[in-house]
């Protein structure tokens, strides 16, 4: 049987011809695939038993969580990212219009992961390809993240802040609760520099964003989210549950801060390019 | 072994989770239609955030040689990917192969680089899939 890397290796001895020209050449669904060092084949872990609880009796969310069921990093998986299903965006017509007027290059440079901000809620879930560790214990939630090692903290039970002591804040202000074993957090005060998802969604100062956690087994922890806003959705819009797993290898988060950060001007240049285009 | 797409179909059907959201768009800042395998001399690596970066020097048909640029994936995917600064840098002033897909802005040799074919003849993956050369096609 010839192996990819073989096929690959032999391509490459031809010298006259053009390396991986069959990759070039190839279609879509017979194609020979190059094997490579970081590939990752998805194996999902097993459920591995009940979910820990902390003192109180309350399910634990406390670990380091990677997206997807691997429990590891799948940014360079060999299998497609499967869509989850969700139902339309109740968008306004006047959001719709005014998201679908930006060009795409003005849509990235909306996302924090581009312009190196924080991510803010629910980014930080939604828009956000690096792992997470949680630490929890009855009063406290802190949600780290690897992504420009954003960070967050809310007690449980919380209640928002009086009206008056409100900022806007990337984090916003959070209320907590427990409803059965799904952790709850209301989210209020929102900085709306960056996207609710990748895509454009832009925050007001009335967007109130509700979060749902729960863990249904030891290597699984599941996250919904619900958008109200009513300048920009006619009714609230819930997400899916996404997946995410417990690190198979005890893995903690590295440092990963975004100091070096070419893209904007990548595309603010690209932005600049698709407007001239636009005015031709 | 060719890959039997019935196969990925089912493990994928496996793994239905979270879309998992890439850094950025791809697509916007780089052709994935216009992708190649560059043949050159790695000269520096530069292992930052948010994308970490190969420059190679190339040779021209005319003889002269040409700088290129590949951007990487963040240092986070590259160290749990394998490509590690030690690995890369042990291809510094050797023959390597970069497969690149060309920048759109405009400037010329510049890239994003999915894989590295490396001194030792490792081939090394170094970003994202965005032409369907792993097994899967990432359109983000």
């Amino acid at each position: 049987m010839r192996t990819p890397t073989a096929l690959m290796l032999a391509a490459v001895t031809l010298g006259a011809a053009p390396a991986f020209a069959q990759i070039e050449d190839s279609g879509e669904r017979n194609k020979t695939f190059v094997e490579a060092r970081g590939n990752v084949r998805p194996v999902p872990l097993p459920p591995g038993g009940p979910a820990p609880r902390m003192t109180d009796g309350h399910v634990d969310l406390s670990g380091t969580w990677f997206s997807g069921p691997t429990g590891r990093a799948n940014a360079w998986s060999v299998v497609p990212d499967e869509r989850v299903a969700e139902a339309p965006i109740p968008f306004t017509p006047a959001a719709k219009a005014k998201i679908e007027s930006m060009t795409r290059a003005e849509r990235e440079l909306g996302r924090a992961q581009v312009t190196c901000q924080p991510l803010g809620v629910p980014a930080m879930f939604v828009d956000n390809p690096y792992p997470h560790q949680i630490s929890m214990k009855p009063d406290l939630f802190i949600h780290l993240i690897e992504s420009n090692n954003n960070w967050r903290v809310v007690r449980l039970p919380g209640r928002h802040k009086p009206a008056e002591e409100q900022e806007t804040l990337y984090m916003g202000d959070t209320a907590t609760r427990w409803e059965g074993d799904t952790f709850v957090m209301e989210t209020i005060s929102l900085d709306t520099r960056p996207w609710i998802q990748g895509n454009g969604w832009y925050k007001t100062d009335q967007t109130k964003i509700t979060e749902r956690l729960r863990r249904p087994s030891r290597n699984y922890l599941e996250y919904q989210y619900t958008v109200e806003d009513p300048n920009t959705l006619t009714a609230p819009w819930t997400s899916a549950w996404r997946t995410f797993s417990l690190s198979a290898d005890n893995e903690v988060l590295t440092e990963n801060f975004c100091t070096n950060n070419e893209n904007v001007e990548q595309f603010m240049k690209l932005a600049e390019q698709e407007r001239e285009k636009q005015r031709r | 072994m060719r890959v039997c797409f019935g196969v990925v179909l089912a493990v994928a059907a496996l793994a239905a989770a979270a879309p998992v959201s890439a850094h950025h768009a791809f697509a916007v800042e780089f052709d994935a239609k216009n992708c190649s395998d560059v043949n050159g001399v790695l000269t520096r690596v530069s292992y930052e955030n948010p994308h970490a970066y190969l420059f190679m020097n190339v040779k021209l048909a005319n003889g002269q040689t040409q700088e290129a640029t590949f951007q990487l994936s963040s240092t986070s995917n590259l160290r749990r990917g394998g490509a590690t600064p030690a690995v890369l840098n042990a291809s510094i002033n050797k023959d390597v192969i970069i497969r690149g897909c060309a920048s759109r802005n405009g400037e010329s040799h510049r890239y994003a680089a999915s894989f590295i074919k490396l001194a030792d003849g490792t081939v090394q993956r170094l970003g994202q899939d965005v032409e369907g050369i792993f097994g899967t096609k990432v359109w983000r």
